[in-house]
């Protein structure tokens, strides 16, 4: 027996950046948008999927939607007559790249304009693994705490648009909406920034005039 | 993913015993240390690597202003000058080094 050292240089981490690019190579060869919506728990990720979905009757759209167990999320999308497939994690706290390519793989010959992949509710987890989508949203809500995006640096930087949801309530629970946005902004700024109560219907054109500009970005492209 | 990528290592030299690892880390993966190692311990019971010890490097990103030049050592979004500020790295899990024992 004698000991041996090795210089390794493995990149433990290269094996999900290998199969996200793979996930975007195919994505833009056939001509899909994907958004990756990440968020906390209960911060309105699925409603705002709903609500676009609802909206965007013209534009072939897919969902994935991971969840650790249930398919709540998966019903509420899939009722709109969209081709929705449920992800469970199990106790997975993110989705990563190689889920992400298995889901993929159910659309078939993926025949979408856009494909919105909900993350798990967690603002922590899904920052590392990249699922090889063209854009992250990410959306927090007021009642988390207006101390909620100072928190979660890491989130908040790698987003290209960032939702405060629920602002209609900021006075119940004396969240302080402006100092979300100023961090958000400190944090960030180059990404989007939209003030959002989904249930009262505000932000939501803001969104969607967003949606409309990649889309239609994507459709030069195509020509 | 590290304890595999440590038993590739450890099977390609044909080693009978890992007895140390080291790593480096980003900073801004922001992993624990302590649960790191607790965790290894954890998954290499049963292995070669059983008993091996961790050794964590943490690597800090790049932080700098593209238009000033001006370095950070912390995470900022935007500089004095109000350029901003780009932050490159900090964010790679590398297996650097592994110590076995060969027959």
């Amino acid at each position: 027996m004698h000991k041996i050292e090795v210089d390794a240089e493995v990149d433990i981490l290269e094996e999900n950046k290998r199969l996200a690019e793979e996930n975007r190579n195919l994505l833009r060869q056939k001509g899909v948008i994907a958004i990756n919506v990440m968020g906390a728990i209960g911060s309105g990720k699925t409603l705002l999927i709903e609500k676009t979905v609802e909206r965007l009757r013209d534009v072939k759209i897919g969902a994935i939607l991971g969840d650790v167990i249930a398919k709540d999320d998966y019903k509420r999308i899939a009722k709109y007559g969209v081709k929705a497939i449920p992800l469970n994690t199990g106790k997975e706290c993110h989705l990563d790249a190689h889920l992400v390519h298995h889901a993929l793989e159910e659309f078939g010959d993926l025949n979408l304009d856009l494909l919105f992949i909900e993350n798990v509710g967690n603002l922590i987890c899904p920052v590392d693994f990249d699922l090889g989508e063209n854009y992250r949203v990410v959306m927090v809500s007021v009642t988390e705490g207006d101390d909620v995006v100072g928190k979660h640096p890491e989130i908040f930087r790698i987003a290209d648009v960032i939702i405060i949801n629920k602002v209609e309530l900021a006075d119940a629970v004396e969240a302080d909406v402006d100092k979300m946005v100023r961090d958000a902004k400190t944090l960030n700024p180059k990404a989007k920034i939209i003030k959002m109560d989904l249930k009262k219907g505000i932000g939501f054109e803001e969104w969607m005039e967003w949606l409309r500009c990649v889309l239609q970005s994507q459709e030069e492209l195509k020509k | 993913m590290l304890l595999e990528s440590v038993l590739k290592v450890a099977e390609k030299h044909n080693a009978k015993r890992v007895n140390l690892v080291h790593v480096v880390i980003g900073e801004l993966l922001m992993l624990n240390p302590e649960q790191l190692k607790f965790c290894f311990d954890v998954i290499t019971k049963g292995t070669i690597a059983e008993g091996a010890k961790l050794e964590i490097e943490v690597a800090k990103p790049k932080i700098k202003c593209p238009l000033c030049g001006r370095e950070f050592d912390e995470v900022i979004g935007i500089c004095e000058c109000g350029g901003i500020v780009s932050i490159e790295g900090g964010k790679d899990m590398i297996l650097k080094r592994v110590e076995m024992e060969v027959s």
